[in-house]
């Protein structure tokens, strides 16, 4: 039961990680890798917005949104829009954005130093709940919780708002969208910028939930981020959420049951698998060709 | 736009080539040309060398190694800062970064060893890295003292590689045997980082000691060296019902886990090994740091004088604690400067030799011996947190 | 110089082995796959090779790194085609996050076993330096020049502009894929034996995803066009740490931020990577080879070239294509017209094979269509076509264009290339032949050295002719090529098709501008709604009251709608 636990509150990080990949997949077919760097800047400016400003958890996050938000714009100004045209966008985007990944990198090292840092101690109240034979802390129910209000927000808001029909428009052909008077450049732009705020949310709650927060600790999420986008179906959204928590319960369970050490091992064996198989993943739409 | 891009780096190419074979840069006193120049006179502290001993670090001041290689850089620095003010030797030491990549610590080491002709070499901050460093400096006849190097197979490499670091294996049988008698263990689990080779090693370490003690281990339990949300290995763990915990790890992954344990509801006993002693142990774990025992190569609560001096210092310069990296490279450096100051001579080859024949040294490391296979012989200790700090486990 | 060779070997000899290993990402690259496995399969290859390379030189002869190396690539090659068999059929980013967990996969595996040390790693004898690692990269850069002229090459290239008009004339992508792959894999074997035995250290961490990323990183910057491309991308690389030391930048955290804006400079501006900034001798106007190949007759006028019976297309419960009989002599111009949607492109793209029948039977140049049955076997038997939304290779100059149409008759030369054979020149030459004959043919001779994507609309239309013209073959489908023509360039059109015929070749001619399909065709069939309406002569067909109804509107002398 503890380990079915474990796995619902690791899997909610990584789909919170990886509806931000998707939607930006979805909508504009680009792989963001720069998504990892974001991811961990936001934990060290979130930490840093706690010790030092003294803000509370419940100010930070929506702060940390909107930061995460800026970068994306960055990112999409700087490595993605001046490719738009070009035959090898797809290539070209995926190295622009590691480049500019690893600046921001380096401008973390370069402000925060190389060490771990963590949130002060009382950050958020450490309390923890018995229940059915397993512990659970209250700041796990509540970052599950809030992954999935985001998750859910969002899926709404592309599903009803304007913007997100704008967002649809785009995804299924910018041209006819550009044609018919949608500002492709302004979607695009915020499509990024809200998959990133993402990104950067994910990353605050994933150091809150391990209370560090590393350099390098978008690294591997990234790889595991790829994973989920994969098994959900790149685009969908309620793909990210469910392949976020199979991914999330199929590693806990390797633990359990084959050994830590095959732990990743079976993360990508099923990436591999879901591709073999069935390759637009669970909820992908498998796309018609073209001639 | 294009073409500017292209011929800069072109340009930069062309400058770096005609650089490199122009005349040298101010480090090529010694060694090749002027071979008296860094024989001194007098010996131990009435010994005089006029030129700089030119010394080579080489650290990882970027990359995933970065907050070690910082670490060590501070301590290498505070102790250049002490020898300044000794007189009689001066050190010019040169601290370069290999970014946790061994192509760029092997470039840096040809350098050192072939272009500034270096006397020594402190570094590199990783045992992979090292295996594929230090057999240039072995070639290019430069010793090196390996200030964090903890894998077999390092001094193995030849007769002009040293360590003060000691191996776990030097440190983790003392470790069980004080726990065993403690706790009175006789069933464990074991977890540590599988792809790291520190880790690894000590793990090596705890298995053959605690099979040795004939403690049983119910379980063993993997995890990689980045992970920090353990939850799922500690519930295993959990459900194994041990008596203690023996964790092989970083410092990185040691903070979450055992804080992480202790939300879980483990209670018994954590005993880790070398990678947990850092100050960061109770700074980021807080009280679930307390009582956890820890075998370490660096006492930081002995009272020697040495440490004592090298205690206040780091703290004076840097307004914090330092860990085992900064101790051992501190230590580094003032044994070089042993070595340098037995035979008066910044030399190669009289630095290796009185390396090999440092006995019963005085340092912050305590009592320090070089062994017969050029490996650190000091005093290792078992400490127990208590209150916040290192203590001596009784 | 020597002082600086000798504080600089191991810079040297890294140029040497990080170029190798952008090589085995140019190999895929050229092919438009992105794949990431190489740095595992390099791991691997390292790793076996370290098991079988033995303590003194084989037989007292052989020495022990080429052991290693045959050792490794073949390791590294047959990696690559396991992993390629289930992948073959993924594309774009699939492809490369499948490729990438693959490389994961491995690491993990390695890293768990004893036999490679685990995370302490293993430790090898020196056995590379700078001659052994610059030799290697300097054979590794001939077989890809050698690669760039041939007809391997251009299939290549092809398939890396466009898939589907690759496989319409006649290559056979999944098998050109895996070729990619396993060069790729072999190459990546030689980097992993290679690197280990020089550095005289390998442990499974090292060759995880950040130096998959590297290896793109150095590939990619180099340019992926051009087989110099690895070369450059690695010395930039490899020089970038060393070249900042030197000018003192500091270490710490301005060296990966100098290295990373350098990166995005580069790709931002220098789009074909630095190969881009060699300037390449563009071949300027031409005169034809006089070196005519060897082609085969057509068949003899009436030989029946394809005949469909009952055939259907059904995209779920639409039916693009119902019930449709038809037979096409050699020797015909069949023209097949209908307003938009009556399922023309459909039942053509059937006849040539890139889209299997839902129902019905039908053979083609003596093939049975099926859904077993893939495109490039139907144009190597004589299918050629155009495409309605032009498919050009469109980095690729005009005469390349003509070249890659030319597959089916031309001989492969890759092999013979590497070894200088002079027959393989006179092949190439015999090929080049065709192909400019071709571009004469329609009159784009004095354009021939231009990109495909810089010429006109028009002569991009032509072109495309051209291109499938190359093929020699017996049928000749045009899928609207006459689209935005003006009344005299489809005239002229109309002129090329006739002479066409007149040399043999069977055209099937969909087309909107009915005027030109009258002037031109000898027998018309008119589809609607995916049904056959009407067939035969152009006369009958101008007057048929169905016809004039459902396409050509209520008016007799109305222009169609372009």
């Amino acid at each position: 039961m503890q380990q079915l636990l474990n796995g619902i509150f690791l899997g909610s990080i990584y789909a919170l990680f990886a509806i931000g990949f998707t939607l930006v997949f979805g909508v504009l077919d680009r792989l963001n890798l720069a998504h990892s760097a974001v991811f961990s800047t936001s934990a060290f400016v979130g930490i840093e917005l706690v010790t030092r400003a003294g803000l509370s958890i419940w100010v930070t996050l929506p702060i940390i949104f909107v930061f995460g938000g800026v970068l994306g714009l960055v990112i999409e100004r700087v490595a993605f829009r001046p490719l738009k045209d070009r035959h090898d966008a797809h290539f070209a985007g995926l190295i622009s954005s590691i480049a500019l990944g690893a600046m921001f990198l380096a401008l973390l090292q370069a402000v925060f130093g190389p060490d771990t840092r963590r949130f002060p101690p009382d950050a958020f109240p450490r309390q923890r709940i018995e229940f059915a034979g397993s512990t659970v802390s209250v700041l796990q129910l509540v970052i599950v919780a809030v992954a999935f209000a985001l998750m859910v927000g969002l899926t709404l808001m592309v599903s009803r708002s304007r913007l997100g029909r704008g967002m649809r428009a785009v995804a299924e052909n910018p041209h006819a969208a550009r044609v018919l008077g949608i500002d492709v450049d302004r979607i695009t732009a915020l499509t990024f910028a809200l998959s990133t705020a993402l990104g950067g949310v994910a990353g605050v709650l994933f150091a809150l939930n391990v209370n560090s927060a590393q350099i390098s600790m978008g690294t591997s999420i990234e790889l595991k981020g790829l994973a989920v986008i994969i098994v959900g179906g790149l685009g969908s959204l309620p793909g990210a959420m469910l392949g976020g928590l199979i991914v999330g319960l199929a590693e806990v369970f390797a633990v359990a049951y084959v050994g830590s050490s095959w732990r990743d091992v079976i993360a990508f064996g099923l990436l591999f698998a879901i591709l073999l198989l069935r390759p637009q993943g669970i909820f992908g739409a498998r796309k018609v060709r073209e001639i | 736009m294009r073409r500017l891009t292209g011929s800069i780096a072109g340009a930069a190419v062309l400058a770096l080539a005609l650089s490199a074979c122009g005349s040298g840069d101010s480090t090529t006193t010694g060694g090749g040309g002027d071979t008296s120049a860094l024989k001194g006179t007098g010996t131990g502290d009435t010994c005089k060398i006029t030129t700089p001993v030119p010394i080579g670090a080489v650290f990882s001041l970027t990359g995933a190694a970065a907050s070690y290689g910082e670490s060590q850089k501070k301590g290498l620095e505070l102790a250049t800062e002490e020898l300044k003010t000794m007189g009689g030797v001066t050190y010019d030491v040169k601290i370069e970064d290999d970014a946790t990549d061994p192509q760029q610590g092997i470039a840096v080491f040809e350098r050192f060893v072939t272009k500034d002709k270096k006397s020594l070499i402190i570094g590199p901050t990783l045992s992979n890295t090292a295996k594929q460093t230090d057999p240039i400096a072995q070639e290019g006849k430069t010793p090196v003292l390996a200030v964090s190097n903890t894998a077999a197979g390092i001094t193995e490499i030849g007769d002009y590689i040293f360590r003060d670091s000691l191996t776990e294996g030097a440190v983790i049988p003392q470790t069980v045997d004080a726990a065993k008698a403690k706790f009175g263990l006789s069933k464990v689990v074991v977890m540590y980082s599988n792809d790291d080779a520190f880790t690894e090693s000590g793990y090596q370490a705890f298995k053959a000691a605690l099979d040795k003690s004939g403690v049983t281990i119910t379980k063993t339990i993997t995890f990689a060296k980045s992970d920090t949300n353990f939850r799922a290995q500690l519930t295993e763990a959990k459900g194994a019902a041990p008596e203690a915990l023996i964790v092989s790890a970083l410092i990185e992954a040691a903070v979450p886990l055992v804080t992480q344990a202790r939300e879980l509801g483990i209670t018994v006993p954590i005993i880790g090994g070398n990678g947990f002693n850092s100050p960061k142990l109770m700074a980021g774990a807080g009280k679930s740091a307390d009582g956890v025992v820890v075998g370490a190569a660096w006492n930081s609560a002995s009272s020697g004088p040495e440490n004592e001096a090298f205690l206040t210092a780091y703290r004076a310069k840097y307004s914090a604690d330092p860990d085992q990296f900064a101790a051992q490279a501190y230590t580094g450096l003032k044994l070089v400067d042993a070595a340098v100051r037995a035979g008066c001579s910044g030399e190669r080859e009289d630095i290796k030799t009185h390396l090999a024949e440092l006995k019963d040294v005085p340092t912050a490391l305590g009592k320090f011996t070089m062994t017969a296979t050029r490996d650190a012989d000091t005093p290792a200790v078992v400490q127990v947190v208590e209150g916040g700090k290192f203590a001596v486990l009784k | 110089m020597l002082e600086f060779v000798d504080a600089y070997a191991s810079t040297i000899t890294f140029m040497a082995l990080t170029g190798v290993f952008a090589y085995s990402f140019y190999a895929v690259l050229v092919a438009g796959q992105l794949s990431l496995a190489q740095a595992g399969i390099a791991s691997a290859a390292a790793f076996t090779s370290s098991l079988a390379v033995p303590a003194e030189p084989l037989f007292g002869v052989v020495p022990r790194l080429v052991v290693g190396i045959a050792v490794g690539m073949s390791v590294g090659a047959f990696l690559a085609f396991l992993l390629g068999l289930p992948v073959m059929r993924l594309r774009g980013v699939f492809l490369a996050i499948a490729t990438l967990a693959f490389g994961e996969v491995v690491r993990i595996l390695l890293i768990n076993q004893s036999w490679t040390g685990g995370a302490q790693g293993l430790s090898f004898p020196k056995l590379v330096g700078i001659p052994q690692a610059w030799l290697a990269l300097a054979a590794v850069a001939y077989w890809f020049w050698r690669l760039g002229g041939s007809r391997l090459g251009r299939a290549f290239a092809a398939i890396r502009e466009d898939e589907l008009a690759a496989r319409a004339m006649g290559i056979d992508v999944s098998r050109h894929r895996m070729t990619a792959f396993v060069t790729s894999g072999a190459v990546a074997g030689l980097y992993g034996v290679m690197l280990a035995y020089f550095v005289r250290f390998a442990e499974p961490n090292a060759f995880g995803f950040s130096a998959a990323v590297d290896g793109l990183v150095t590939a990619v910057v180099g340019g992926t066009i051009f087989f110099i491309g690895p070369v450059l991308g690695s010395t930039f690389l490899t020089w970038l740490p060393e070249l900042q030391r030197a000018i003192g930048v500091e270490a710490g955290w301005i060296r990966p931020f100098v290295s990373g804006l350098l990166l995005l400079l580069v790709i931002l501006f220098l789009p074909g990577g630095l190969a881009a900034l060699i300037p390449h001798r563009r071949r300027g106007i031409m005169t034809p080879p006089d070196a005519p190949l060897d082609l085969p007759a057509l068949p003899a006028p009436g030989t029946p070239i394809a005949s469909l019976r009952a055939i259907r297309k059904d995209y779920g419960g639409v039916h693009a294509v119902h019930e449709v009989d038809l037979d096409i002599a050699a020797g015909e111009i069949v023209g097949l017209i209908g307003p938009n949607g009556a399922g023309k492109t459909t039942l053509v793209n059937m006849l040539s094979g890139l889209v299997p029948p839902s129902g019905g039977e039908g053979t083609v140049v003596g093939i049975p269509l099926g859904s077993g049955v893939p495109a490039h076997r139907i144009a190597l038997a004589g299918v050629s076509r155009t495409f309605q939304q032009i498919k050009l290779f469109n980095r690729l100059s005009a005469l390349d264009n003509a070249l890659v149409g030319a597959h089916r008759v031309s001989r492969p030369t890759m092999l013979r290339r590497l070894v200088l054979l002079p027959s393989a020149r006179r092949d190439e030459k015999r090929a080049l032949g065709q192909a400019f004959a071709q571009l004469t043919r329609v009159g784009l001779a004095d354009r021939a050295h231009l990109p495909a994507g810089d010429l006109s609309y028009g002569d991009q239309r032509r072109l495309e002719i051209a291109r499938a013209l190359a093929a020699h073959p017996s049928l000749l489908i045009l899928d609207e090529p006459a689209a935005g023509m003006n009344h005299v360039e489809a005239h002229l059109l109309s002129v090329l098709i006739r002479a066409l015929a007149e040399d043999g070749v069977t055209v099937l001619l969909i087309e909107h501008n009915v005027r030109m399909v009258l002037e031109t065709c000898t027998r018309v069939v008119v589809l609607d709604f995916g049904e056959v309406i009407a067939a035969g002569d152009p006369a009958t067909i101008a007057r048929d009251p169905r016809v004039v109804e459902a396409y050509l509107g209520a008016e007799d002398d109305q222009e169609e709608p372009a």
